[in-house]
């Protein structure tokens, strides 16, 4: 019996200390983002490295700001994102809901077929797309970025799968109180949708405000850069300045670790609904 | 007589409550589900079906039409001209093409050298990292699901904090980490009595830098998932299992396991789909190298396509990678998914 207890008690210490180093492990690459950010780039080659942060983000981020305009970038980004989630969204909720709460020819085929879609990657697509936005006129423009993957399989999914939960009977009162069809889907199915249409905007959000290879072929002038695009041109200038990379790291993973804290319910809600598929 | 006739009334009365509550009931039926107005629903849903067909469909198919053709040039014919009355619609040819048959996709599978490096370095990411990856989420998973422990939700935001954190961002963060001389790597290894390791100056050294970057990133996104389906397993198997004896490993090899199958499947599915299609990774910390030695295959396609512009050659990579990563999936399926 005390043995037992004994091994229980080394048991719970094990865990917790595998948990803890896997927490180091985790924060180690983060914290070493905010040091290098925050000390100039000649202290950071020095030997023993710098391991605790500095002052000098400002400073470096205006010299960020003088080699190449982040703050543009991060415009586009926010405008790309914003108007990629916002339209996804308004297209896969409305096809959803026809899915989900109305009856006609070939919807299920129709159903099937754009999942069948959602195993096709990303890079199938590339080469074709690039072909139609030159010969339309449309690389450099941010509608070319945005307008692909807007009617997104797994949106549409997620949302025909959640607004079947909204009984008809709702509708249906809804109807005899004189509501008119189009009311019923955004005065009525919306607004009981909103976790679900949460979960959904940052699944969204996220994977345009990461994308990389995509705009990294549509977008060639500076100007019209996303982050990701600037930080690779920073990587690959001649001269590699690690201290105005680390500025914009952090300041390209900030708002997404704000989200992340403040509505980590519906974070957690999307990884999930997009690992259920039936 | 009065009180006959009064019968009478309440009997039609009651007939007539019965016969409109019958049509109100079928008319509800009805109701439910097919719409008043026809064309509701093709309304609702053509929005996300032009988008689809143009911006999905169209390029899958011609991305397969593609690899059949070497590219020449952007076209400037047309390629079809209707004239409706006043209005002419004409559709100009999308690209100046040479067919060539099934040559490509011979001389991808018997002669490009390059190719293979960066299939076999892609399969060499995959085969060490996602064993890697899984079995530390796993393991995480299966501790952070043990009942003692404290500060469960602090432990699960900490170790998720990667998935907020973009591709290319991160692995700026890695350039940095694994860089040769002035890395903190190689500072904590020097630290500890052993010699640097040139990450990034040697084949090897580069492979296991992309492999420990895209654990890193993904470790918290398929912890959570298998958190969540460690959850659904019945507490009442593990009772019955102790009842029976069986100790901590037992339980975890009998119960659990069997119990998150699925959800285990489709980590391991949907991993092995992302690792074939690394590009930001390889792409920022190694670009590609040293000598070839990091190339994956979208980088692969990436340089044929947009730098040397073999956008016939390029497509049909990437049909063999769809191919190829859909038998992977369907294989693991079979083995993986017998009930």
């Amino acid at each position: 019996m005390r043995t037992e207890t004994r091994n229980e008690a080394l048991w719970k210490f094990g865990a917790y200390i595998f948990l803890m180093v896997i927490v180091v492990l985790v924060l180690i690459p983060l914290y070493w983002m905010i040091v290098a950010a925050t000390i100039p780039q000649s202290e950071f080659f020095s030997w023993p490295p710098r391991i605790i942060p500095g002052l000098q983000w400002f400073d470096n981020f205006q010299a960020l700001q003088e080699n190449i305009d982040f703050l543009n970038s991060m415009w586009n980004s926010i405008i790309i994102s914003v108007s990629y989630t916002a339209l996804s969204l308004v297209l896969c909720s409305m096809a959803g809901f026809a899915f989900a709460k109305y009856e006609f020819r070939f919807k299920e085929p129709l159903f099937y077929f754009i999942l069948a879609t959602l195993v096709l990657p990303i890079q199938l697509l590339i080469i074709p797309l690039f072909l139609l936005m030159v010969q339309i006129g449309w690389t450099n423009s941010y509608l070319a970025v945005i307008l692909p993957w807007a009617a997104n399989p797994l949106g549409i999914f997620l949302m025909r799968q959640n607004m079947k939960a909204i009984p008809d009977s709702l509708l249906e009162s809804a109807r005899m109180d004189g509501a008119t069809e189009f009311q019923l889907y955004y005065k009525i199915a919306l607004p009981t949708m909103l976790p679900s249409l949460a979960a959904l905007s940052i699944i969204l959000f996220l994977n345009q405000w990461q994308a990389f290879l995509y705009p990294l072929v549509i977008l060639q002038d500076p100007q019209m850069y996303t982050i990701p695009l600037a930080l690779a041109e920073l990587v690959g200038q001649q001269r590699v300045y690690f201290d105005q990379i680390m500025v914009a790291t952090s300041l390209a993973v900030t708002p997404i670790f704000v989200v992340f804290l403040t509505m980590q319910q519906y974070f957690i809600k999307g990884i999930l609904s997009g690992s259920v598929k039936q | 007589m009065a009180l006959s006739a009064i019968r009478s009334r309440v009997r039609s009365l009651e007939a007539y409550q019965q016969l409109s509550d019958r049509v109100r009931y079928t008319r509800q039926d009805i109701s439910a589900g097919i719409p008043e107005i026809p064309w509701l629903p093709y309304a609702y849903i053509s929005p996300f079906f032009i988008l689809f067909g143009i911006f999905l469909l169209f390029p899958t198919a011609y991305t397969l039409y593609l690899s059949f053709f070497n590219y020449l040039g952007v076209a400037n014919e047309v390629l079809l001209s209707v004239t409706m009355g006043p209005v002419t619609v004409s559709i100009p040819q999308i690209a100046n093409l040479e067919f060539v048959g099934l040559s490509h996709y011979e001389r991808l599978v018997f002669r490009d050298g390059l190719f293979h490096t960066s299939l076999f370095n892609t399969a060499f990411i995959f085969l060490v990292q996602v064993p890697l990856m899984v079995s530390v989420g796993l393991a995480t998973a299966v501790v952070l699901d043990s009942k003692f422990i404290r500060a469960k939700g602090l432990f699960r935001t900490l170790i998720a904090l990667p998935v907020a954190t973009g591709l290319v961002a991160y692995s700026t963060i890695f350039l940095l980490l694994f860089n040769d001389q002035a890395g903190l790597i190689n500072y904590v290894l020097v630290q500890l009595g052993l010699s640097p390791v040139a990450w990034l100056g040697s084949a090897w050294g580069a492979r296991m830098t992309i492999v420990l970057a895209v654990t890193w990133r993904w470790l918290g996104y398929n912890m959570i998932i298998l958190l969540a389906g460690l959850q659904t397993v019945p507490e009442q198997l593990y009772e019955a299992a102790e009842i029976d004896g069986a100790g901590r490993w037992q339980k975890f090899r009998y119960v659990t396991l069997p119990q998150i199958q699925p959800v285990l499947l489709f980590v391991v599915v949907s991993s092995t789909i992302g690792t074939f299609q690394i590009f930001s990774e390889p792409y920022i910390i190694t670009g590609g190298g040293p000598s070839n030695a990091t190339i994956t295959v979208v980088q692969y396609i990436y340089n044929q396509a947009f730098l040397q512009l073999n956008l016939g050659y390029a497509s049909a990579v990437s049909v063999l990678l769809v191919i190829i990563v859909s038998a992977m999936s369907i294989v693991q399926i079979q083995y993986g998914g017998e009930e």
